[in-house]
């Protein structure tokens, strides 16, 4: 290949270095190959491909490495060898716990063979850097190839000529010689008939003819690449995370939490469950406790101002009200919010205590106590209090010191200095559980000794307290290129389709005297080929079987 | 015609190194959900209110070194590690190194009760988790020590003990 070549053929057409057919007339180039009578290799017409140059530059070497098939499968079988470890150990990111640790895991789970596949990676195959890498060697190799041969065929199929070379017709899989049974015009015109039954469009110049059909198979395989690679480009750009999301938001009932890099919020007006009716259920199951529906009515926010600034309260404008229902998400420009899980146990917000003055009888308040965001200083009635301490979780320490175990309200407790009626003048301190069983557990009455005896706060309706009665949990998601897997995956099964259920079938027919030489190409299934040429011979009262037909070299 | 492929061979190759190329990069930079702050990284900006109402930013500790704890009263190994972290406080007072404890999300009161008579540093409260999701905590408490113009020096998961701060401080002052 490294010589110069004379590449023109004796009809005059200037062939491509590396073409092996005559790209006009079809005889064999190579004097070897004209001289042997096998039957010809029809890849790409014998077109040369572009990857098949006579002095490859560094791009060009490139180019070619990639454009090779056998490259391709190499590539595809270290791919799947390396990703069977992967998928034999759990992957890491699997694991949601964050005390997960890999360094002991597989050693522990698997054995020595396990911590040596972790130390090799193989605890993270599917974002680890090598396969990301063979992933797009694979790629650009499914490109490359697909370009390096499309342009042939797409070449050689675009121009063909209707007559081709004697040796041509000859050497092809399936090939009828014979006498010319009636006129030349006669013959070509009567054959032209039967193929155009077929279904085959026919060019003919009067002692020659090319009928060809279901050229658009040919295509099939590079439309199916191009739905592969509209699927990996979706993937990658799902990998950008202004593109993608995925996660999950706690909002207990009236609350308003923000959405994690977005610029949403979000507020739960309620969860709820909504059992079925004993009008709604049939006899055998009546007072039956079954669930219709689990939902959560929300609203959704929009940040317009001090969403960066935590010492400022974010300034929030409404954009939507939902009801979300396991099938019903709430969907706001792309973004969804599904039911994903609940939590029933209550969250006490607030209370409104009153004080009960013991001696007297009297009561006083009530006043307004939040458990997350309480003021410092009351007046109620003739008693001042001033909190001095707040726990939410109330504990008692190992060093015997009040403590809180979580930012919790589980059970919240307050120490107010009181100043009063009874009341030491610099106040004393008194300790209140707002929750009736804390009371009773830590034995506020004993802790307060004799200031129980003079006052006590509680709440003297249940109006006066409030609370959140459960927890939703929403799904958080943002996928607005997710339709583009869909619309690769019908790309591929377009060209898959369009490879499979049609063949791309060429009947040659040439006269020289009183001699007509019939040959017939197909991309697949060959046998088919014969029967329908045979039968259209039939038609031109010429018999002959389907397997006289075959000229060897054929595999079906 | 010759021209025209080469172009394409050239626009092909180039395409696949520019997508290629930002995938590889993309998988070899470190992945996960929460943010890991490397030692040597410009540390998260923050502003914050203090228990006494004042604000705090990140900008009020440029050029000097700051030790940033991150506490709450419901973190046990946090409060237990409290007194060590105010004796260090009183004792690189002269060498101007800054501390400041971030109360993890809790109210004023809780934090101000507790910060009172214990420790004589700053306390700013962080609302929402916001600070400590900028700063990636993993578990409490957290320590942070910060170089005089900004970037990490190194960092603490768990309680320290006085001389593991006293290290952890000369580092800083020698940087």
């Amino acid at each position: 290949m490294l010589l110069p070549e004379n590449t023109k053929c004796e009809c005059g057409h200037q062939n491509g270095v590396g073409t092996i057919l005559c790209e006009s007339c079809g005889k064999p180039l190579d004097p070897e190959l004209a001289k042997s009578n096998e039957v010809l290799e029809m890849r790409y017409d014998g077109v040369a491909r572009p990857s098949q140059k006579a002095n490859p530059n560094f791009i060009d070497k490139i180019w070619n490495f990639f454009s090779s098939v056998k490259v391709a499968i190499y590539l595809i079988i270290i791919t799947l060898v390396l990703v069977i470890p992967g998928a034999i150990i759990q992957q890491a990111n699997t694991f949601l716990s964050v005390n997960f640790d890999p360094s002991t895991y597989y050693k522990e789970t698997y054995g020595t063979l396990g911590h040596l596949l972790y130390l090799f990676g193989f605890h993270n195959t599917f974002e680890s850097w090598w396969f990301k890498t063979l992933l797009v060697l694979i790629a650009a190799s499914l490109v490359i190839c697909s370009i390096d041969r499309v342009i042939p065929l797409y070449r050689a199929l675009n121009k063909q000529q209707i007559s081709k070379h004697l040796s041509f017709l000859k050497r092809q899989k399936v090939v009828y010689s014979g006498a010319l049974p009636v006129s030349q015009e006669g013959f070509v015109e009567q054959f032209r008939q039967v193929l155009r039954k077929k279904k085959y469009r026919v060019h003919s110049n009067g002692q020659a003819l090319l009928a060809e059909k279901y050229r658009f198979s040919r295509w099939g395989p590079y439309i199916n690449h191009i739905g592969l690679i509209v699927i990996l480009l979706t993937l990658v750009f799902r990998s950008f995370p202004s593109l993608h999301m995925d996660d999950y938001v706690k909002i207990v009932d009236g609350d308003t939490v923000p959405i994690t890099n977005t610029n949403f919020y979000v507020k739960s007006e309620g969860f709820n469950i909504v059992y079925y009716e004993n009008e709604e259920l049939p006899e055998n199951l009546q007072d039956e406790v079954r669930i219709k529906a689990f939902e959560t009515d929300v609203v959704l926010y929009e940040c317009i101002s001090y969403c960066d600034d935590v010492t400022q309260k974010p300034e929030l404008k409404p954009l939507m009200e939902h009801k979300i229902l396991v099938n019903s998400p709430l969907s706001y420009k792309g973004f969804r919010l599904h039911q994903f899980d609940y939590d029933l146990t209550p969250r006490l917000n607030a209370v409104s205590p009153s004080i009960v003055d013991k001696v007297t009888g009297e009561t006083y308040g009530p006043f307004y106590l939040s458990m997350f965001d309480p003021e410092q200083y009351y007046e109620v009635g003739p008693y001042s209090l001033t909190i001095i301490a707040k726990y939410l979780d109330f504990t008692i320490d190992s060093s015997g010191e009040p403590t809180t175990l979580s930012n919790n309200p589980n059970a919240p407790a307050f120490i107010f200095n009181i100043k009063g009626p009874g009341f030491a003048e610099s106040g004393e301190n008194y300790i209140y559980f707002p929750l009736e069983k804390d009371k009773v557990r830590f034995a506020q009455d004993s802790i307060n000794r004799d200031l129980s005896d003079l006052i006590d706060i509680r709440v003297l309706d249940m109006e006066d307290v409030q609370f959140s009665k459960a927890t939703t949990y929403l799904n958080v998601r943002y996928d607005p290129v997710v339709k583009y897997l869909l619309i690769g995956a019908f790309i591929c099964m377009l060209g898959l389709t369009m490879g499979s259920y049609w063949n791309h079938r060429r009947i040659w027919l040439r006269i020289d005297e009183q001699t007509i030489t019939i040959a017939a190409h197909t991309n697949k299934n060959w046998f088919a080929m014969r029967q329908e040429l045979a039968t259209c011979l039939k038609q031109v009262d010429i018999d002959v079987d389907q397997k006289d037909l075959d000229n060897g070299g054929n595999k079906t | 015609m010759k021209a025209y492929r080469k172009k394409v061979q050239i626009l092909v190759l180039a395409i696949i190194v520019l997508i290629g190329g930002f995938v590889i990069y993309d998988s070899l930079m470190p992945q996960g959900k929460g943010v890991t702050l490397n030692v040597g990284d410009q540390v998260p900006s923050f502003k914050l209110t203090s228990i006494h109402d004042e604000y705090i930013t990140l900008e009020d500790y440029n050029g000097t070194p700051l030790v940033l704890n991150f506490w709450g009263t419901f973190c046990e190994p946090c409060k237990r590690e409290m007194p060590a972290i105010e004796a260090q406080h009183i004792k690189w007072k002269a060498y101007g190194v800054q501390f400041l404890g971030i109360n993890l999300s809790e109210d004023k009161i809780t934090a101000a009760n507790y910060a009172k008579n214990r420790v004589t540093y700053p306390i700013a409260l962080d609302v929402n988790r916001v600070i400590e999701k900028r700063y990636g905590l993993r578990s409490y408490p957290t320590t942070f020590f910060i170089n005089a113009d900004g970037s990490l020096n190194s960092v603490v998961s768990g309680e320290m003990t006085e001389p593991m701060l006293e290290q952890h401080i000369s580092e800083l002052v020698n940087h």
